[in-house]
């Protein structure tokens, strides 16, 4: 790890990102753009598997999920601009591990939704209920959402990123 | 002005939240005010995004309890908000930048109620439940002033 992390930070673009004090900023407004989406657009569409607006048909609420996908790679994105100008800070934090354990924990949770129980959500209307299973996944997906949301502030504290 | 940010940052709230050591201070208080915006901005988006014509099979007025959750969001980040300046308020309130955050976040929420009253009490709402909905503009205003919010106050800790 420590290998990976020194070539890492030898490369033009680690330097880069460090070197050009705008970059840092920018990305991090950016990554508050992406989060609002995921959290938004995304915790809106868990909410309503949940059980919560039951007004809204679910079928249409997925119609926004483009914009929670849009909102994710803009993070993906910018993360990585952050682990590539500076792993070192990462890859021995443990608030940051946590983080990837819940981003790797929402994933498995959106292919288990999109490949299963998904599609049998997709004919609920407005005031029907959601399967018990696609409630589970809905609640799975907010919780590790916020988790990635609270692991990533915590860097700092728990760990020493900034 | 001095006075009164001195005395801020001396008070019990601002030396709590700027040093104690707690997980449960500055972290859980900065933490929180990242959800509060996250709920709050977020809830506005999906609203903003819809009446701009995406998802048109969205009924507008399903959306109404999303309301409820910009409540919530606001208020957490009223209160967090006002912890982390009683914490920094000497420095926070020489910030140009902070006024900005102030100024944009209130334009977003006076922008936020002219839509709410729109789409309750207009005509608009019963005849749009389907397809692109009232208030295009005020929906593209709200995303640029919460955007600007949120670049605002991510500003603060680099300006």
């Amino acid at each position: 790890m420590g290998g990976f992390v020194a070539w890492l930070e030898s490369t033009a673009l680690s330097r880069g990102i460090v070197h050009y004090r705008w970059i840092w900023p920018v990305c991090e407004i950016i990554h508050f753009f992406g989060l609002t989406l995921v959290i938004g657009i995304a915790g809106f569409f868990d909410l309503r598997l949940m059980g919560f607006m039951k007004r809204v048909p679910v079928s249409a609420a997925r119609d926004l999920m483009p914009l929670a996908m849009a909102g994710f790679l803009m993070n993906l994105t910018t993360g990585a601009t952050f682990f590539i100008g500076t792993p070192h800070q990462y890859v021995g934090n443990v608030a940051w591990w946590a983080k990837v354990f819940c981003l790797v924990l929402a994933g498995l949770n959106a292919m288990f939704f999109e490949t299963g129980v998904g599609a049998r959500t997709m004919n609920l209307g407005a005031g029907d209920d959601a399967p018990r299973s696609a409630k589970i996944a809905g609640a799975v997906s907010l919780a590790s959402w916020l988790g990635v949301l609270y692991w990533g502030r915590m860097l700092p504290f728990i760990g020493n990123a900034f | 002005m001095t006075g009164f940010t001195t005395w801020l940052q001396g008070s019990a709230v601002g030396v709590w939240t700027r040093e104690s050591p707690s997980i449960w201070a500055y972290p859980t208080v900065l933490t929180l005010h990242t959800v509060g915006f996250g709920v709050l901005v977020g809830a506005n988006a999906v609203i903003d995004f819809r009446l701009l014509g995406f998802a048109p099979r969205l009924p507008i007025p399903s959306l109404a309890p999303l309301y409820r959750f910009m409540w919530a969001g606001f208020v957490i980040n009223a209160v967090t908000g006002a912890m982390l300046f009683a914490s920094d308020a000497t420095t926070k309130a020489g910030q140009p930048v902070f006024y900005i955050k102030l100024t944009l976040i209130a334009l977003a929420l006076v922008v936020t109620a002219v839509i709410r009253r729109t789409l309750e009490r207009g005509p608009a709402l019963r005849e749009a439940d389907a397809g692109p909905g009232p208030c295009g503009r005020l929906a593209a205003l709200s995303l640029v002033l919460w955007a600007g919010a949120v670049t605002a106050g991510r500003l603060m800790a680099y300006l």
